[in-house]
């Protein structure tokens, strides 16, 4: 562990989300001490990733957004326990839960909004949209080339 | 080998069904990987989930990817060089929660080595000329690279790019 990088919290739900999300963080390896936060206990931790700190919390869906509250109170103990610089999330609801507090708490948040939103902005995203720092999309005319910008994209 | 595969969220009978009759009626070996469906493979050998290292074993040692229309799968099948066919899910038939996954079917039909199905029916097309089917011929590299350094930069010297810190 480099404790002098600075130290970036990088969060989303599983699946697509998570697999964009380590991608980025695989070319930010090396340049900050990266801790991860997940709903991954289910799949187990990648080989990957082996030796980093992921964090498990309570995923969210639109089903069951009651959840959103333990999901909050984890994020929050990540964030006070591990106090990063900065917050970097693909979505969708833990990532949206982490930008939130994460202004509140000061932190820099950056919001890379999923290639799978082609049309328009994810839900979550609009969401994230008030309180992200920086509002990335992956899809260039989904920019307005001022709080919504296209500057690249995992694929 | 097939390996076929619906992501974690929901389940996808239709594409799980469909494949399996196929490699049934073909006497092709493949693994399944169903979520919580309820259409239990005849000919397939299927799992509901799986843990990430076993999910890159079936994906390495397959010759063909059939996947829903969803990223993780694509951007893995890409990066281990695997021809990959997606399915989108369809709203209408409760597959998910709305259609971004039609949506994103024209782009990624545009990726090399990726290959859509709307149908069973472009679903048994392609599976029928699966030999021709195409690996990617390059792994992800400019597009990722300056949306990576961006994002470094943005961390750094808040000033650019989006609201001052």
């Amino acid at each position: 562990m480099n404790t002098t990088l600075p130290k970036l919290l990088a969060i989303s739900s599983p699946g697509g989300h998570w697999i964009q999300l380590t991608r980025l963080c695989q070319g930010l390896e090396g340049r900050y001490h990266i801790v991860y936060a997940m709903p991954g206990d289910l799949f187990g931790t990648a080989s990957t990733l082996k030796g980093k700190k992921v964090y498990s919390v309570t995923d969210v869906s639109a089903d069951d957004k009651w959840k959103l509250i333990p999901c909050a109170l984890q994020v929050l103990y990540v964030l006070l326990k591990e106090r990063p610089q900065a917050i970097l999330s693909t979505g969708a609801a833990p990532g949206f839960v982490a930008v939130w507090l994460g202004s509140l708490l000061g932190i820099r948040t950056i919001w890379v909004d999923s290639i799978a939103n082609v049309k328009q902005i994810s839900r979550a995203g609009r969401l994230a949209q008030k309180r992200a720092d920086v509002f990335l999309t992956q899809w260039e005319h989904l920019s307005n080339g001022q709080d919504i910008l296209f500057k690249g994209a995992v694929l | 080998m097939i390996f076929v595969a619906v992501g974690t969220q929901f389940p996808f009978d239709r594409l799980i069904r469909s494949v399996d009759e196929w490699v049934g009626q073909h006497q092709m070996a493949g693994i399944a990987q169903i979520a919580g469906g309820e259409y239990l493979p005849q000919h397939l050998r299927w799992e509901r989930f799986m843990t990430t290292d076993t999910f890159n074993q079936h994906l390495q040692a397959a010759s063909l990817i059939i996947s829903h229309a969803g990223m993780g799968n694509i951007i893995t099948a890409l990066e281990n060089r695997k021809p990959i066919i997606v399915m989108n899910r369809q709203h209408a038939l409760g597959e998910h929660r709305n259609d971004h996954q039609l949506d994103g079917l024209a782009w990624m039909g545009k990726l090399s080595g990726v290959y859509t199905a709307t149908s069973q029916d472009e679903l048994y097309a392609l599976l029928e000329r699966q030999h021709d089917l195409q690996a990617a011929t390059q792994t992800p590299g400019a597009r990722r690279q300056t949306l990576v350094d961006f994002i470094d930069q943005a961390i750094r010297f808040p000033k650019q790019g989006g609201k001052p810190a």
